[in-house]
């Protein structure tokens, strides 16, 4: 008789098999095999569809279901689960459509993926006090000379996405509710995307380009003082000052870290 | 936050997203409410700040549909970790897992998948069970999954093997009595022989659901109003058992509030009559 995990094992590969795929462990009533496994098998797709159906909703109108359903399926063989918290699944799925050849006519469907997945994690993260006033005092207690060697700690649900398509535009004409002209030219140029979280909710903000690789550099633990490169590189005319005050007045920055 | 509620021996409904809103907004007389675990996983943000009030106002039950209790790969201890976490910060009346498993070698389902009902399963499962109780430093509830197919090297009929895991691990048992009816039915046994053989004293919650019956065998879908025999089971289960905590879920084509209120009203008129007729 297989082992308890053999068991699950052909249970899961019967499963993930194509559709009328007979399971490979002995079931009561083995004629109708393939029929009861193809009811695990319908519902657990139908399950993923459904949850990223909900995490993609763009994805899922620029695609059409149709198509949106077949990607999810082949998405789903090629990057199983590995949670039991199926809020945190589909993660990878924008890198998944960028290599997916039915999607290869539209470049531009990994970075909306991209930019809704940035959403669903800004709504799932840690809560944080939005005190401007303290980070000021920080920032003002600190000795002019360690300036350049302090690090900043971002607000937790900062997401920054950058695109070399208009997909705040393209995401913005494809909500329900948008009224106006829905034509979008991917000639419009790249985008430079804050996404974060605040008492009024999740929002998406197009930032500049020396802003976009300043609070990345940040992001990445760079200090201030190498952020700034990384800013003046994407931006001659990038100014510390004014970024670090929009930044700190809006919340974006949480913390000074002088470590 | 106010002192941590029994679960009363009340109707109570299945809180999802959809209904959150008009539940913060209107505060409807409901027993208590049962929320998946899962789906408060998250680290923060405005759901969470959402079950924190409605903690505050009714009695919360946590159900979790990921921890894969049967599964043969290792407990994750992240995911345990987590509800762990939520059991913290919101103090659950109650907490139950499922009878299944989810997934196997790294690779997740998020299904009930059901176990071959074996010895090896049997001591398996409850070391596992065991481990969770340790882990959270709380007694746990454990619920009976539907299933669309039987294992041939099942040796343990499945009341049996539902009642063994109970008297071992001394967890309490959630009642689902739609997937009792269900399985009854695709697997052709008889459900008050189910009910008969489940000890009274582990009981501590009954569940009640549709299900589909329009396919090759009746599937659980959550997703349509109780059925008849289901209310006749539950009756019988109610009498044998006395009155438990009561259950309405609905996870699939969610339906208006008012339509849950129903369900649960009836429910709650079963519990009634029950009591009537034990005094």
């Amino acid at each position: 008789m297989p082992s308890l995990r053999e068991l699950q094992q052909r249970f899961a590969d019967a499963a993930f098999a194509p559709p009328g795929t007979a399971p490979a462990f002995g079931v009561v009533a083995p004629a109708d095999g393939a029929l009861r496994i193809g009811i695990y098998r319908t519902a657990m797709f139908a399950n993923y569809r459904n949850a990223l159906s909900a995490s993609y909703p763009v994805v899922l109108r620029l695609t059409g279901t149709r198509f949106f359903h077949t990607a999810v399926d082949a998405f789903v063989r090629a990057h199983p689960s590995t949670s039991g918290d199926l809020n945190v699944y589909g993660d990878a799925f924008g890198d998944f459509l960028a290599g997916y050849a039915p999607a290869a006519n539209l470049p531009w469907l990994r970075d909306i993926a991209r930019l809704e997945w940035a959403q669903d994690e800004a709504h799932r993260a840690r809560d944080a006090v939005h005190a401007p006033e303290t980070v000021f005092a920080a920032l003002a207690a600190a000795p002019a000379d360690r300036l350049p060697l302090l690090r900043v700690t971002l607000e937790p649900s900062c997401r920054l996405i950058a695109s070399s398509y208009p997909v705040l535009r393209v995401w913005q004409v494809n909500q329900s509710g948008f009224e106006g002209d829905a034509r979008v030219s991917l000639d419009e140029g790249a985008d430079t995307l804050l996404v974060r979280r605040d008492a009024h909710g999740v929002s998406i903000e197009r930032i500049g380009a020396g802003d976009f690789a300043w609070l990345a550099a940040l992001a990445g633990n760079a200090t201030l003082g190498s952020a700034i490169d990384a800013a003046q590189t994407a931006d001659a005319g990038f100014d510390l000052g004014t970024a670090l005050r929009a930044h700190i007045a809006a919340g974006t920055i949480a913390a000074i870290v002088d470590a | 936050m106010t002192p941590r509620p029994c679960l009363p021996a009340a109707a109570g409904i299945g809180l999802r997203a959809p209904h959150v809103g008009h539940v913060l907004a209107t505060r409807p007389q409901v027993a208590w409410f049962e929320v998946h675990s899962e789906n408060y996983y998250a680290d923060g943000g405005p759901a969470l700040a959402a079950l924190d009030r409605i903690r505050a106002d009714y009695p919360l039950s946590l159900h979790g549909v990921g921890m894969s209790l049967g599964s043969t790969d290792p407990l994750d201890r992240g995911h345990l970790a987590k509800l762990k976490r939520l059991i913290a910060r919101v103090d659950p009346a109650a907490v139950s897992e499922h009878l299944c498993w989810s997934g196997v070698a790294a690779r997740h389902l998020n299904d009930l998948l059901p176990l071959p009902y074996t010895e090896e399963a049997l001591d398996h499962v409850c070391a596992r069970v065991g481990e969770v109780q340790d882990a959270l430093g709380r007694e746990l509830m454990v619920e009976n999954v539907s299933s669309y197919l039987a294992f041939a090297d099942a040796t343990i009929p499945e009341w049996e093997f539902v009642a063994a895991v109970a008297r071992r691990t001394g967890c309490k048992l959630l009642c689902d009595v739609n997937n009792i009816h269900i399985n009854a039915v695709n697997h052709g046994f008889d459900a008050d022989a189910y009910l008969a053989a489940l000890p009274p004293a582990a009981i501590a919650e009954i569940h009640l659901a549709g299900f589909d019956a329009s396919g090759p065998c009746l599937i659980d879908t959550h997703g349509a109003p109780v059925a008849p025999e289901v209310w006749a089971l539950y009756a019988r289960a109610i009498a044998r058992f006395g009155p438990q905590p009561t259950l309405i879920e609905w996870d699939t084509d969610i339906p208006a509030f008012a339509v849950l209120e129903r369900e649960a009203a009836t429910a709650q008129s079963m519990l009634e009559a029950r009591d009537a007729v034990a005094a």
